[in-house]
């Protein structure tokens, strides 16, 4: 037992790692078909539209902060981009250039509430989430726009164009998914930048007095989050043929969960990329297991809690133990 | 004499109506290990946050080698040579001890561009470093901060503040909390720190821990500076602590 536990407290990917591979065995053995190439590659699309906001959240949360604005930014940036295209006659690039560019500018206004007015991460997100889903929501009068004149467009196939191997069926996002995720594990374990992110999470005091920039470094993770969940609202777009000022409600908390679930700390100062991908593929296979075994999806969010409750409690009882030996 | 490192000229702090310091005047020399006393609510701590740039001067100038200098912040402080050392607050106790040493100062191997650490390079370093102030374990330089006991902890601050070739370095309390065989070993990194040509502030309410390790006792009450020239060879702990507590008058 203290063997495992050493483990799970220097690696906090193991335990939800054990825990993918028992949903995995469990749900197979009552559905089969659980891992069937149809439902991989439908299970697949939508996992890497989130899953590239949570990536994002991973380094925020690391770092002290999250933002609870993904979900409306998710919603606003497709329905900026659509409304400029179809409505002017300026091409798709540069609208979705335009609406990233904007993306990046609620991250940045995020990041000096937070940084320079020294107002909670909490509220100041709560306020963007509201101000980003009223705007998308204003500005379409609450209509969807039109995105299927996007298919002749190479930038649409850039983004998220198919590639079917045999039954299996890719999306161009599970691309930009796997090439962020390199990245930004990358950055986080290797890297200067992430040093000074878990110095940020850690004690931001101490980093300070070494002459970290904290605050620049929460400010760039703000516009990072901003910036993936707006990408990742385009991919959505135009993989749904609709960009629904509605759409993104209520991710964030699932973004979050997924973070959590990974082993990152809500606190700060310990995070992985690693366990957050696991963490989403855990979401993601609950909430289609549930129903291919025959639960009530209704009942999804149940499971969810309890595994999300459960994740807390191994991580504060490591850091217990962890801290009594200091 | 040996050359003058800090001079401090008529310092003084307020905090709103309370005047924690009223025109201090200290000096310390290169190689010098200075012990100071007082009472609590003497004005130690803020002496010294105000020489490690943690709070500012409300009047007083600073020379640090002759030339004044303006104490902004704490890298101010750290640019300027001067290392502070607290209990607990400045490691991040979930990095390690190699990261730990080498925070806003990483070496990068490669491009900047990409700023992927040298950490063959950090832990090489550390490991040196962790032997020359003398913890003796066999500790990897990959351990994180949490792992490590109080006296520990110390010896990572204090090694950090030796490698980045600091002048002085301030431990304030720093054997608080700790058994004895650690106090022990913080006063021998006092001793290795000192033998390396740096300087120390050492402030410690056991004074006898003060007399193991110090050329020089400088006593504060009220914000003043009441005595700054006790060699502890020559005098008693009873008289300092006379001194002190205001009993000598
Ligand atoms: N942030 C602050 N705001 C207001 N007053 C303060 C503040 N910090 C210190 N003081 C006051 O300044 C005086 C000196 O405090 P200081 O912390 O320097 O004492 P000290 O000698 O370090 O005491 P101790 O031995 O208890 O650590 C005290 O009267 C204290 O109450
Ligand atoms: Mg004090």
């Amino acid at each position: 037992m203290g063997k495992l536990s050493k483990l799970l407290s220097v690696r906090p990917e193991v335990g939800p790692a054990i825990l993918l591979v028992l949903l995995i065995v469990v749900f197979t053995s009552i559905n089969p078909k659980f891992l069937s190439i149809l439902n991989i590659s439908n299970t697949l699309a939508f996992t890497v539209e989130l899953g590239l906001i949570a990536l994002a959240m991973t380094l925020l949360m690391t770092s002290g902060e999250f933002d609870l604005s993904v979900g409306s930014l998710f919603g606003l940036t497709p329905v900026i981009m659509w409304a400029l295209f179809n409505g002017t006659d300026i091409p798709l690039e540069l609208a979705f250039l335009c609406a990233i560019a904007i993306a990046v500018f609620i991250g940045l206004v995020n990041g000096w509430f937070v940084t320079y007015l020294k107002i909670p991460s909490f509220l100041v997100t709560l306020g963007m989430l509201l101000v980003a889903r009223g705007t998308a929501l204003y500005i379409t009068d609450g209509f969807p726009q039109r995105t299927w004149n996007a298919s002749g467009e190479w930038l649409s196939g850039f983004l998220v164009g198919d590639i079917q191997i045999g039954a299996l069926r890719l999306y161009m996002s599970l691309f930009w998914f796997i090439l962020v995720a390199v990245l930004l594990h990358y950055t986080l374990q290797k890297t200067k930048m992430g040093n000074w992110i878990q110095a940020s999470g850690g004690n931001a005091d101490a980093a300070r007095a070494r002459g970290v920039r904290v605050d620049a470094t929460k400010i760039k993770l703000f516009v990072l989050s901003s910036a993936l969940a707006g990408f990742a609202g385009v991919i959505s777009s135009i993989r749904t043929s609709a960009a629904n000022p509605n759409s993104g409600t209520g991710y964030e908390l699932e973004v979050i969960a997924m973070v959590v679930i990974g082993g990152t700390a809500l606190m700060g100062g310990r995070g992985t990329i690693v366990g957050t991908v696991i963490g989403i593929f855990i979401l993601r296979l609950m909430r289609n297991g549930i129903v291919m075994i025959g639960v009530p999806g209704l009942a999804y969010n149940i499971f969810i809690g309890a595994i999300i409750l459960g994740m807390m409690a191994l991580h504060s009882w490591l850091d217990r133990r962890n801290q009594s030996r200091g | 004499m040996s050359e003058l490192l800090v001079q401090m000229d008529n310092v003084s702090k307020s905090y709103g109506p309370v005047d924690a310091l009223g025109g201090v005047n200290l000096k310390v020399y290169r190689g010098e290990v200075v012990g100071l006393l007082g009472d609590n609510g003497a004005g130690k701590s803020t002496l010294i946050k105000v020489l490690s740039g943690a709070v500012k001067a409300t009047g007083g100038t600073i020379s640090i080698k002759g030339k004044t200098v303006e104490m902004n912040s704490t890298t101010d402080a750290i640019d300027h040579g001067i290392e502070t050392i607290y209990q607990d607050s400045a490691l991040v106790t979930q990095l390690s001890i190699a990261r730990n040493l080498f925070l806003g100062r990483e070496p990068i191997k490669g491009s900047k561009f990409l700023g992927r650490l040298d950490e063959d390079k950090m832990a090489a370093v550390a490991s040196e470093l962790l032997k020359e102030v003398g913890i003796s374990k066999d500790i990897p330089p990959t351990t994180p901060i949490s792992a490590l006991s109080g006296g520990e902890r110390q010896a990572v601050a204090i090694a950090r503040a030796m490698h980045f070739e600091s002048d002085l370095i301030i431990l304030d309390e720093p054997t608080n909390n700790l058994g004895v065989a650690e106090t022990q070993g913080v006063l021998q990194f006092v001793r290795n720190a000192k033998a390396s040509g740096h300087s120390c502030i050492f402030i410690a309410h056991n004074i006898h821990h003060v007399f193991q390790v110090v050329d020089r006792i400088v006593v504060m009450r009220r914000g003043a500076i009441v005595a700054d020239d006790i060699d502890p060879k020559t005098t008693t702990v009873e008289a300092v602590e006379r001194i002190i507590t205001g009993m000598d008058s």
